[in-house]
């Protein structure tokens, strides 16, 4: 997908262009969960509703008075949604009244609410699948090493006597497998345009 | 934008500037941002299993040691099936029993899940109970399940345990209890992967 330039889209919505805010979501949507998966912890209902609102705060401003610099309409959306990730956060915290451990949980345990368990549960089923096909204990061992144990390359490379480009191999084969898992399950059907804005 | 540059940034290795550019690239470069998330959802899931077990990571591929297990699982199907057939005979139904694919869905239901801070258990109603199990299951294994009777002071009894079931669906497993053959106290239903020092886990309930 080929990216509109934010002056060309800033300047169609404000002329009242439905199709331009339809693109709008389609481009930016993809970066706003990446954006918001980190700052949600995994909390699946929680990072979809940061990316509507988000989308909504941008486009009503594209509609109204417009943003300063046109040009610069992906930071305008990252920086939005960045404020609107704190501004949660801090909503959770003022209407605690427990406990206080389970805000700093959430950035730690992605099992709160039941839209993030459905979702910790797909891509944990999906890893799941993905850990029975590969060949070799090696393998499971490199993943688990690198992505959790936070390992650097260097290091399991040398402890696991491999090759860095066997290394890569392996992960990217784990990567393309795990992706294609993912999205036999129709994972990466997502309606983009169903926000009802 | 490389492959080295989303493994720092779902790593958290990368400093707030960057990791903001990085961001800004990835609301202006839809496909890329899609590649990010699949990392960081790879990660999520690798840590979610973990959570429940880091055997899923060391176990071996030996052939022999597979054969030797669906060999048990044979032999404690025809053991099940057996015990089932003459528990059925006998007109009286088990304490705890699998659900077949052909018993009815009507009946009294209970939900057993996993709630974090949750401080009330759920209340197990009269006659014969179909119990839902929700979990994270793989269906291609057989699991075990017990009922465990939990008095104040005293040590844990088990009242009755399955062998060999499946979970009907990747997220939930289903079993039927006998509620009236239960005196008023709590209880907790014990699920466990067979064959495996995986810790159990532990669904408690009441009955009133």
């Amino acid at each position: 997908m080929d990216f509109v330039p934010g002056g060309e889209l800033t300047r169609r919505i404000r002329e009242g262009d439905v199709s331009a805010e339809s693109e709008l979501i389609r481009q930016f949507e993809p970066g706003l969960r990446v954006l918001l998966r980190r700052r949600t912890g995994g909390d699946h209902g929680l990072l979809q509703d940061l990316v509507q609102d988000t989308l909504l705060v941008v486009i009503q401003r594209l509609r109204g008075p417009g943003i300063d610099d046109p040009q610069k309409l992906a930071a305008f959306a990252a920086q939005t949604a960045r404020n609107l990730a704190i501004a949660s956060l801090r909503k959770a915290e003022r209407q605690r009244t427990d406990i206080d451990s389970d805000l700093t949980d959430r950035n730690a345990d992605p099992s709160q609410g039941v839209d993030g368990l459905a979702a910790d549960l797909e891509a944990a089923l999906a890893v799941r699948a993905l850990l029975r096909e590969l060949p070799h204990a090696r393998d499971r061992l490199m993943l688990k090493r690198f992505y959790l144990d936070d390992h650097d390359k260097e290091l399991i490379c040398e402890e696991m006597d491999l090759s860095e480009a066997a290394f890569n191999q392996a992960l990217s084969r784990a990567r393309r497998r795990f992706r294609q898992i993912l999205e036999e399950r129709g994972f990466s059907k997502r309606d983009l345009l169903s926000l009802g804005l | 934008m490389n492959q080295e540059q989303i493994e720092q940034y779902v790593a958290g290795k990368m400093s707030q500037a960057e990791a903001e550019a990085f961001e800004v690239h990835c609301l202006e470069n839809p496909e890329f941002a899609k590649q990010v998330e699949f990392e960081q959802r790879l990660k999520a899931g690798l840590a979610q299993v973990a959570r429940g077990s880091t055997a899923e990571f060391v176990r071996s591929n030996n052939p022999l040691r597979f054969r030797l297990a669906a060999a048990a699982a044979v032999v404690l199907c025809l053991s099940v099936g057996f015990y089932a057939f003459h528990a059925s005979s006998g007109g009286s139904q088990p304490l705890l029993s699998a659900v077949s694919d052909s018993a009815p869905r009507t009946g009294p239901t209970m939900r057993l899940a996993l709630v974090r801070g949750a401080d009330t258990a759920p209340a197990l109603q009269k006659g014969l109970v179909r119990v839902e199990i929700v979990g994270l299951f793989d269906t291609g294994v057989h699991y075990v399940v017990s009922l465990d009777r939990l008095e104040p002071k005293k040590e844990v009894d088990t009242l009755a345990t399955l062998y060999a079931q499946h979970a009907s669906t990747p997220m939930s497993l289903e079993v039927v209890i006998d509620s009236d053959r239960l005196e008023r106290g709590a209880y907790s239903l014990r699920v466990r992967r067979q064959s495996s020092d995986e810790e159990a886990l532990d669904f408690g309930f009441v009955k009133f």
